[in-house]
């Protein structure tokens, strides 16, 4: 015994005690490594995590809201067709790299993303890169664009004329894709830019180590409110539990991806404490249209009725879930607070199928083609933000469900087989969600309902529907088009086109060393307002 | 011996063909498409499509494979679909890493090991061969990633003794220019990141140790004990050598040769990757990065890595092979 414990006093001495010195240094843990950090050419919330310190765009949006504020444009005009915008820039920007931000460098920029045959829009096609969010934000490339002209007048005033007004507009322009890089080093770079970004923004890129993380260090010359860190760290780690372990280590100040078991650890834990990112995200359960049962609105209903939205909510989302009633989360601003949901009532639910004609329950399904098969229930093998742990969520469901005499067969696949399943409509009943990319209601409700009839979508078709939303998307007038989308949350409702589960709001753990970390809905938190005490 | 080592180097050709056409077949076998994947919930059709182009996916197969098979003869292992950097700077960027983890780990399982097998096997049936076989049965049952999370949990976040994972510390400001990153801070002389860097190796090199020791101590034992029984053990006896003389001169030396065949098949193991405790520890490694390739099916790393793989396991089984005859003079090639 004593030569144990001499053993570990030794030890301890040889090892040393000490944690990871971490003044001034803000090391946050992300759930995986950037890809680019080429704002103009990411998709991912990793890469853009990153980006969004080192880089601005024209406007923002505020704190843990979807509003747009100024950010390099102080102010700006539209003209009253909605046609025309007119920014006028902050003075005195630089990038890190020493290069004035004018009116001149953002209409590079907008050339970069929008005209095929730029220079640096061409290299970095022929690398095999896109400029996917362009391309869905504003119509296309060249002459397929809805933006016909970007100009610049005068040093610190641009001008954008659209071929038509486009409603989300400005809440597309805050989106981290469309912030402004430095024309210099991009040019200097060329298709290694996105491993050298130079921005305007609060802290400037110092080293991407692959695999592990990348280090900031703050911009003393940020037009903003200056960073309170010097240096920040995000590091890479892929396993949620290890996150976590590092972050009760005191190894990093804070991360994203906590199971929803963990959430009561961080909770008890006096050392840490947790935020909640503003919900932005919707899972819901798709049918697919080829199937004759689906067809019949009742048997869906059936389905809204079956399922116990509350206890799911309340049971495995570590309190972290709100029920859903709607496409749009309570975020958005064209959210309808008047849907009724269906009330959970396995009767009724039994009720509905005996009216149409499934007096037995529904254990098996017939394809339009007359096949017969048992009804499978897909979930997705991956944790996804709208469905922290699918599989429990879909036993759930799956008891629900059977407790109204719907007898479904849970199968999974792994998540790319999954997506192909889904491509090609061969999912009879399955579990998906969105995450919303700038906060407006389009960018939910348009993508999958403004082309009705798609495989990807299970062959849903609602003409009406889709006009309705293609109309909101001509608006400039948010009252109006809010208006819009609740009447087309209500058809979706009416006519239980998904069955909407929960609203996620993910959470967040930290240190409670660290002050003034504010969670976005979109997942765009700005590091400058982070303290480490 | 030079011309038997070019026999057998020239046989490794056939060997990665052939693994190059099992690995191409079998990536492209498995559902799922990288364009897909790629697009994740946002993909249309019509954007899958013209992935598909980019990516030449939309060829016909053995038309990739033949694209595929003209660029590594050239030496080119193609461009990351996902990030679009050239796999082969990638490899050598992260097999550093492995090889600092995996060196380590062999060892420690040797350092061990072997004299958990000799003792073993000279003090048969006491209690320290039950100890020791215990020891090393529980040793290869053992989940790495269970353990890894245990080593983790109590040396990193119970008692702080040791970093939970990583190469160095986040407040370490050290550029390693060739990314060993232990041998680069020794050349450099700056000891505090060396200290830093062979914290951060301990639990990883533990929990990766555990199988390879245990198999090398089971191995020792039972090559051991054949040894022993043998005349000349007993005529060495017979002559008054004293017995550390006989055990590690005349019966390990014989006893050895088993054990460096087990040794490389577990250096060729562990130099494939650890794909456990490298994503446990975060060790960023070729065992990290071609699992998170296969879930975004990235072919071109998948492809490039397997056969780098195929190599490097022809390649330690040559060594091996040649290394019988250092151990044992009996032993010629011609």
């Amino acid at each position: 015994m004593r030569f144990i414990t001499i053993a570990l006093v030794v030890t301890a001495l040889v090892l040393g005690t000490d944690g990871p010195a971490v003044a001034q240094t803000f090391v946050f843990g992300a759930q995986g490594e950037p890809v680019q950090l080429d704002p103009a050419i990411i998709t991912d919330g990793i890469s853009s995590r990153i980006t969004r310190q080192i880089y601005d765009g024209l406007v923002k949006y505020t704190g843990a809201t979807t509003r747009v504020e100024p950010a390099l444009a102080e102010k700006w005009e539209v003209s009253r067709d909605g046609k025309v915008w007119t920014f006028h820039l902050r003075k005195n920007v630089k990038f890190h790299d020493g290069a004035p931000l004018d009116a001149a460098a953002v209409v590079w920029n907008f050339e970069r993303w929008w005209k095929s045959g730029h220079p640096q829009h061409e290299n970095l096609v022929k690398a095999g890169q896109t400029f996917e969010y362009w391309e869905a934000q504003f119509g296309g490339f060249d002459e397929k664009s809805i933006v016909s002209r970007v100009e610049a007048l005068g040093a610190h005033t641009v001008r954008i004329t659209l071929k038509e007004p486009q409603a989300p507009f400005l809440a597309n322009l805050a989106m981290f894709v469309f912030d402004i890089a430095s024309p210099t080093a991009v040019e200097k770079w060329g298709t290694e830019f996105g491993k050298h970004p130079v921005g305007t923004g609060a802290f400037r890129f110092v080293e991407w180590k692959p695999n592990q993380e990348v280090i900031l260090e703050a911009n003393p010359d940020y037009w903003g409110p200056k960073p309170n860190v010097k240096r920040v760290v995000i590091r890479n780690i892929k396993d949620n539990a290890q996150r976590l372990a590092a972050l009760k280590a005191g190894e990093i100040h804070g991360m994203e991806g906590l199971n929803p078991d963990d959430v009561t650890v961080v909770r008890s834990d006096l050392n840490l404490q947790l935020l909640l990112r503003p919900t932005n995200t919707t899972g819901y359960i798709a049918f697919n249209f080829r199937v004759k049962e689906f067809q019949d609105r009742r048997v869906r209903q059936a389905f809204a009725h079956a399922i116990g939205k509350k206890a799911i909510v309340d049971m495995l989302y570590g309190g972290t879930g709100l029920v859903a009633t709607q496409f749009q989360p309570p975020s958005l601003w064209g959210y309808n607070r008047e849907i009724k949901d269906f009330d959970h009532s396995p009767a009724r639910a039994q009720e509905l199928l005996r009216q149409a004609g499934l007096t037995r329950g529904l254990s098996e399904i017939t394809w339009e083609d007359g096949k017969k098969e048992p009804l499978v229930f897909w979930y997705m093998s991956r944790s996804r933000p709208y469905f922290p742990n699918p599989k429990e969520i879909a036993e759930a469901m799956a008891a629900d469900l059977a407790r109204a005499g719907i007898k479904a067969e849970l199968q999974t696949t792994e998540w790319a087989v999954y997506l192909d399943k889904r491509k090609n409509g061969q999912m009879p009943l399955y579990m998906l969600g969105w995450t919303g990319d700038n906060g407006d209601p389009d960018n939910f409700l348009c993508y999958f309902f403004c082309s009705p009839g798609a495989s990807r979508e299970g062959f849903y078709s609602n003409q009406p529907l889709g006009d309705l939303l293609l109309r909101a998307q001509t608006l400039t007038n948010q009252a109006e088009r809010a208006k819009l989308y609740r009447q087309a949350e209500q058809m979706i409702h009416d006519d239980v086109a998904r069955v909407f589960v929960a609203n996620n709001e993910p959470p967040l753990g930290f240190s409670k060393k660290v002050k003034g970390y504010v969670p976005s809905p979109l997942g765009d938190e700005r590091f400058n307002t982070v303290e480490v005490q | 011996m030079t011309q038997y080592a070019l026999r057998r180097a020239l046989t490794v050709i056939p060997v990665l063909l052939g693994v190059s056409i099992l690995v191409f077949g079998f990536i492209h076998m498995i559902p799922g498409d990288p364009a897909l994947t790629m697009l994740g919930e946002r993909a249309t059709p019509e954007k899958v499509a013209e992935v598909r182009q980019r990516l030449g996916l939309d060829r016909p197969i053995y038309h990739q494979y033949l694209i595929y098979l003209g660029k590594i003869v050239r030496g080119d292992l193609g461009i990351s679909i996902v990030r679009g950097d050239p796999v082969f700077t990638d490899l050598m960027r992260r097999f550093p890493a492995t090889v600092e983890l995996a060196t380590s780990a062999i060892f420690l399982a040797l350092l061990f090991g072997v004299p958990i097998g000799i003792v073993s096997a000279v003090w048969r049936n006491s209690w320290m061969d039950s100890a020791s076989r215990l020891w090393a049965l529980v040793g290869v049952s053992m989940p790495i990633f269970w353990l890894g999370v245990m080593l983790a949990w109590f040396f990193g976040v119970q008692l702080r003794w040791l970093p939970t994972g990583f190469r160095l510390d986040s407040a370490t400001d050290f550029r390693s220019w060739s990314n060993f990153v232990v041998l680069d801070a020794l050349l450099q002389r700056n000891w505090a990141v060396v200290w830093d860097a062979l914290r951060h190796l301990v639990l990883p090199a533990v929990a990766l140790a555990t199988i390879p020791l245990a198999v090398i101590a089971r191995m020792t034992r039972a090559s051991m004990l054949e040894v022993l029984s043998r005349d000349y053990i007993r005529t060495a006896e017979a002559k008054g050598l004293p017995q550390a003389a006989v055990i590690l001169r005349h019966a390990l030396r014989n006893a050895l040769l088993p054990v460096m065949t087990v040794v490389g098949l577990q250096v060729g193991r562990l130099l494939a990757g650890a794909i456990l405790t490298e994503t446990i520890f975060s060790w960023p490694g070729i065992g990290l990065w071609v699992y998170e390739s296969i879930e975004s099916r990235d072919y071109a790393i998948v492809q490039g890595a397997s056969l780098f793989i195929a190599v490097i396991f022809v390649t330690v089984n040559l060594v091996t092979d040649l290394l019988y005859a250092v151990a044992d003079p009996r032993i010629k090639y011609d």
